[in-house]
């Protein structure tokens, strides 16, 4: 079912790469790359790349799960491949938009930028996705969480947000992100549903959500704030301070927020951690607000964290590349 | 064995949600489960064909007696401990539109280890329920067919070269104004950037390779955990024989404790020793339990030869293993057979396709199998039907239960690759379920050495034994059907070929 989102994409892009091409327009060829003797924007080719990607997956991963079992993991080759093509997908639309937006008149590009907010906000939402696993409410004192998040979080949020040039828009995506699995949060549980595997050691009958959003939030907002005042700075000295920005405001909030996570007063709808799944295991319920620990020493922990702090300058600066390059593109 | 997920792993499927070789076990080579019982008042054969991989797709096949089943629902369990107890949303069998007495349904098995499924049936009768055990396991990893790969293959090279001519692309013209042509400069550039996004996407594949190759090495670990357990063998004063089970990955042995097997109708061990490569013999024993974890048999005489070994144990969480191995003997002056003990010796399997339907009996008597007209057919749930006659070819009057039981049959194929010990009830173990019936088992109800509750009939039996079961691939097979008489225990072999 998903591969029917990429479909879509390929028949949309490839419609207007097929036009662009053949129909001899000028305007449309004008305004194209070519590739193998096809013309077209840039964008699309790259999202028809993705729906390839995408549909390619589909036999990959049947295929695998055949040869190796239904595969429980987020993370795994085809799925991998899957992941890929969705997120370049949302790069060609946003790449897509951004040649239009370099082109269009004001009107045209203020709607394609709530577009590009939105497109961003789901990047975001897909990475967060990825890092369920390390980012999970339990490993929020840990160093991993934050070296997750700062190895796949920068360059998604803020990419798209300096492509688009306009103040306050991280804070825009990374709100986006956050309406998108608050929705998902708090829509889920009204939906009827019981388990269709075993074992079921929790009574189940609705949809469980996956969490509440990290607070990306916060150090959208500083890093507004920031931009705002240093727009003129060369690129590796705006990431050299921007990375570390978003880790340490995150890890400010973050780090505190998982206490209150973790304790009686999130155990409802609204923050969600009352929610088990189907399979958590009865032994589960004795520990299941208890922080993991999962580096051994506080070497170890300070070790981590300062590779987060690198990691965050490295994908602060893949973000800025990313986001120059969509505004500089006009195909 | 039970191998609960972990609370990582339980997050990634949620996440989810969101977003020939040997086999095995209970028997060798014979992984599908038959089993013939009732569900209250209806008498049910259901036919567990379980997949190749886990988790995946099992199919149920369930045929009725009676003609008044109105409904039939299916669901996967635990076998016994945690999880046993709170099934999933069941799923209905769907009734067969030509044999309305026939229902199938697909089951997902999420998890190795012992597993049931629970049949629940609703008819005129009123409801009634069965949970047939069933031992779920990775068999195998399936090879890549060559179109799909070639496909796959195909795919991989344009989305490669593609990556690498849009990243040109983007460089060369995606910053150039409408109509604007490329300078050579940018093309220049658009040319290194090709290049070293060529660099980088050989080495994304060359990691996804990498990546691929481990998890298809851990899952074969998977496999080999599964595949049956060597038997290990000592002779210790010349007549008494010591097994041991090795299991086929490193990890077995934490996970399955032979000190911790539960008796199966009587016995924590079925020890079988079959004279290869003709089958002329064969023995059926039940060693005790010495110290480490191994077991031990003072053996009877036999000859000298070389025997086949399957070695039958359940583990505490019902899940049947078979040990296999090969022990070379030299002539045996041991003890009288006694207790639940036997032995058969005739002629060698030579005749390689005719099918053998009488057999003769130690005291002249003969069983008969009642084998419907036609080919035997691999993959096919069949009950197998014998009678027993005495010298005089009238059926016989003193049938009596053999280790609680009216009947034993041992499938093996002549290749020795299929060893399947067979009831009545069918081919689960019998201890396999009595869990599934009383959810006992880990907990400690059912403690080694303590023997099974097995009803002993004071009547005789009557003189016919039935065996639901499915040859798992075509191939020469010897049967041997155990039953007792008058004390004894008699032996008819019987030769088949299946197609």
């Amino acid at each position: 079912m998903i591969q029917m989102t990429g479909v879509l994409v390929g028949i949309a892009c490839g419609y207007m790469i097929l036009t662009a091409t053949f129909s001899g327009e000028a305007a449309a060829q004008s305004t194209a790359v070519r590739i193998w003797g096809f013309r077209g924007p840039l964008g699309a080719f790259i999202a028809t790349w993705g729906c390839v990607a995408m549909l390619t997956s589909a036999p990959f991963d049947n295929w695998w799960h055949n040869a190796y079992g239904l595969d429980v993991k987020i993370v795994s080759p085809p799925h991998t491949l899957l992941s890929l093509g969705s997120f370049s997908i949302k790069v060609g639309a946003l790449a897509l938009m951004a040649g239009l937006m370099n082109r269009a008149t004001p009107e045209v590009r203020r709607t394609l930028t709530w577009l590009s907010i939105f497109i961003g906000a789901v990047c975001v939402a897909q990475l967060g996705l990825i890092l369920t696993l390390p980012t999970w409410a339990a490993n929020m004192h840990t160093a991993r969480c934050y070296l997750a998040v700062a190895i796949g979080i920068p360059a998604v949020l803020m990419g798209p947000a300096w492509g688009l040039g306009k103040r306050w828009a991280c804070t825009l995506v990374a709100a986006g992100y956050t309406a998108i699995l608050l929705a998902f949060e708090w829509i889920l549980p009204l939906i009827p549903a019981e388990p269709k595997l075993g074992p079921v050691y929790q009574h189940i009958t609705h949809l469980i959500p996956l969490r509440f959003p990290l607070l990306l939030i916060v150090p959208a907002i500083v890093l507004d704030l920031l931009w705002s005042r240093t727009e003129q700075w060369g690129r590796w000295k705006l990431a050299a301070v921007s990375g570390p920005v978003f880790l340490l405001s995150f890890l400010a909030v973050q780090w505190p927020f998982a206490d209150f996570l973790m304790s009686p007063a999130a155990r409802n709808w609204f923050f969600g951690m009352a929610y088990f799944a189907y399979f958590d295991p009865a032994n589960f319920l004795y520990n299941p607000y208890q922080f993991q620990i999962a580096e051994k020493t506080s070497g170890e922990f300070w070790g981590l964290m300062g590779m987060a702090l690198i990691a965050s300058i490295i994908t602060a600066r893949l973000g800025f590349s990313w986001g120059d390059w969509m505004r500089r593109l006009r195909r | 064995m039970k191998r609960v997920r972990s609370r990582t792993r339980i997050v990634a499927v949620l996440a989810m949600v969101l977003a020939a070789a040997l086999s095995l076990r209970a028997h060798v080579g014979s992984p599908d489960v038959y089993y013939e019982g009732d569900a209250g008042p209806y008498h049910l054969f259901v036919t567990v064909l379980v997949p190749q991989v886990i988790p995946g797709v099992a199919e149920i096949q369930i045929r009725c007696a009676s003609q008044d089943v109105r409904a039939i629902e299916i669901v996967p369990m635990r076998l016994s401990g945690a999880g046993s107890d709170y099934p999933p949303t069941p799923d209905f069998a769907e009734r067969s539109k030509e044999d309305p007495q026939f229902f199938t349904g697909s089951l997902w098995l999420m998890e190795s280890g012992a597993l049931k499924v629970r049949v629940s049936v609703d008819g005129a009768k009123g409801k009634g329920e069965l949970s047939v055990p069933v031992p779920s396991a990775a068999q195998k990893t399936l090879k890549m067919e060559r179109p799909l790969g070639g496909l796959l293959t195909f795919l991989m090279v344009f989305l490669a070269v593609g990556m690498v001519f849009i990243a040109g692309a983007a460089v060369r013209e995606g910053n150039l104004r409408p109509g604007e042509t490329p300078a050579p400069g940018r093309a220049r550039r658009a040319r290194v950037v090709m290049a070293i996004t060529a660099v980088v996407v050989a080495g994304i594949l060359y990691l996804g390779r990498a990546w691929w190759s481990a998890e298809a090495n851990n899952y074969q670990r998977d496999v080999n955990i599964f595949k049956p357990p060597a038997a290990e063998t000592k002779l210790v004063n010349g007549n008494r024989l010591e097994i041991r089970a090795r299991g086929q990955d490193a990890e077995w042995s934490n996970s399955v404790k032979m000190g911790e097997v539960i008796p199966d109708h009587g016995h924590l061990m079925h020890l079988f020793l079959i004279g290869a490569p003709g089958l002329d013999r064969m023995w059926h024993l039940h060693p005790e339990r010495i110290a480490g974890g191994a077991f031990g048999e003072d053996l009877p005489s036999m000859p000298a030869g070389r025997y086949q070994i399957f070695a039958d144990v359940v583990d505490k969480n019902g899940f049947p293993w078979t040990l296999v191995g090969n022990v070379d003997l030299a002539q045996i002056e041991g003890k009288a057979l006694a207790g639940d003990d036997s032995t058969w010796s005739g002629t060698a399997f030579s005749a390689q396709g005719v099918d053998t339907s009488a057999a003769e009996l130690a005291d002249g008597g003969r069983m008969i199998w009642k084998r419907e007209t036609g080919p035997l057919k691999a993959n096919v749930p069949m009950d197998f039907k014998f009678s027993v006659e005495d010298k005089d070819g009238k059926p016989v009057t003193d049938m009596e239960p053999y280790m609680g039981m009216a009947g034993h049959a041992e499938f093996v194929s002549t290749d020795l690759s299929v060893f399947a010990h067979v009831h009545p009830a069918g081919s689960v173990s019998m201890a396999a379920l009595e869990l599934a019936r009383t959810g006992a088992g880990a907990s400690g109800e059912l403690q080694a050495g303590m023997p099974m509750a097995m009803p002993m009939a004071s009547a005789p039996l009557p003189p016919e034994v039935s065996f639901p079961y499915g040859f798992p691939h075509p191939g020469d097979y010897r049967i041997f059907v155990q039953i007792k008489r008058g004390g004894r225990v008699q032996t008819g072999v019987f030769d088949a070929h299946v197609q």
